[in-house]
């Protein structure tokens, strides 16, 4: 179980939902070891936890075969050899520093992290800025920066003004999806 | 900045987001504006590192912490990720009550929402950190333009990045110190 956690969760690249789909291929369809219930309840929560949705992913999945001590096993096992790997690439960095050569291929790299940023943005958002949700979506999104840049509120207080605004006024009831819970 | 001090930073930033880098705009406001323990030309470089290994997009954190604090700095990152994810356990045994319930629902979107935008101004100063040349904005641009509109890997793209403005270097075109 361990091995499984590790291969997929520490030596997928990609980001969570190439890992999450690798383990539904391997946990589920391969293995058995958990039904296509266990795996959508898993990928709801893990989306509610805080923190990365991989981790908290596994963690639920390992709850689900095997309780407290399958969740900590999932846990370790899909964090710390990526843990490491950053561990280890960082310090290669640092010491690297000072070399002509590396200093030209960071600052091309470095470049490009900003582009992953603003993607980052795109790729949160993107999935509200459609349909019914679009203009909610805009308006949060637009006051949230303008608290943060503008008004000079800290990230954490415009979270939790995003969280009160959330739970007081959810959106028109949408005839779709859901239907009847 | 003590190790526990550095946990609490690190885990209010992880805690309080829902994946992926939503977690920058606190780590930045908290270690390179308000400690100044970190720069923002080591935040690009910890995104650089997340996204040339494996593994999920927050790792990034380890690498802040190892810059700040050195090797138990990187753990205690290790830990501000972990953490969180223990959430799920008692998640996962009051499930389906209020998993629906529309405010519930409209709460953790609002968050993550307001988690993009907070993410955008995050990119402002990055950007300015990182972009102090033609070359690099010609990089950001198309690089921005290639996970936009194609499915190349983001490992492809820093590498990419690496050697072009390597060659720009050569080149003569830029200078780097």
């Amino acid at each position: 179980m361990a091995k499984v956690f590790v291969r997929h969760g520490s030596f997928t690249f990609g980001g969570g939902a190439v890992i999450m789909l690798a383990l539904h291929r391997e946990a589920l369809e391969r293995r058995g070891w958990i039904d296509e219930d266990d795996f959508g309840l898993c990928f709801a929560l893990a989306r509610l936890t805080p923190g990365t949705t991989v981790l908290a992913f596994c963690a639920g999945i390992g709850l689900r075969m095997r309780g407290l001590s399958g969740a900590m096993v999932a846990l370790l096992a899909s964090s710390l050899p990526c843990a490491v790997m950053v561990i280890a690439a960082t310090a290669l960095f640092a010491f690297w520093q000072d070399n002509h050569w590396v200093q030209a291929a960071i600052h091309g790299a470095i470049a490009a992290a900003v582009a992953l940023t603003v993607w980052g943005v795109w790729s949160i958002a993107s999935p509200y800025l459609k349909g019914p949700t679009l203009y909610r979506a805009l308006l949060i999104a637009a006051t949230a920066f303008l608290l943060f840049q503008v008004v000079g509120l800290s990230p954490i207080q415009v979270i939790l003004t995003a969280a009160v605004g959330g739970a007081l006024f959810p959106p028109k009831a949408t005839p779709t999806a859901d239907g009847v819970a | 900045m003590g190790l526990w001090e550095l946990y609490v930073v690190l885990l209010e930033s992880t805690a309080t987001s829902f994946g992926g880098l939503a977690s920058l705009p606190l780590l930045h406001d908290a270690l390179v504006t308000n400690a100044h323990v970190l720069s923002d030309q080591q935040l690009n470089e910890a995104i650089v590192i997340n996204r040339s290994t494996p593994g999920p997009v927050g790792f990034y954190v380890v690498s802040i912490g190892y810059f700040v604090a050195g090797l138990p700095g990187a753990l205690v990152g290790w830990l501000a990720i972990v953490t969180p994810a223990l959430a799920i356990i008692p998640a996962a045994h009051f499930a389906g009550r209020w998993i629906d319930h529309p405010r519930v629902k409209s709460t953790l979107q609002a968050v993550v929402i307001a988690s993009a935008g907070l993410l955008a101004a995050t990119s402002i100063p990055l950007g300015r950190s990182a972009l102090t040349d033609a070359v690099a904005i010609v990089i950001a641009v198309v690089a921005l333009a290639v996970l936009l509109f194609t499915r190349v890997g983001s490992l492809w793209i820093i590498a990419a990045a690496a050697v072009a403005s390597t060659a720009a270097s050569a080149a003569g075109l830029i200078s780097v110190i």
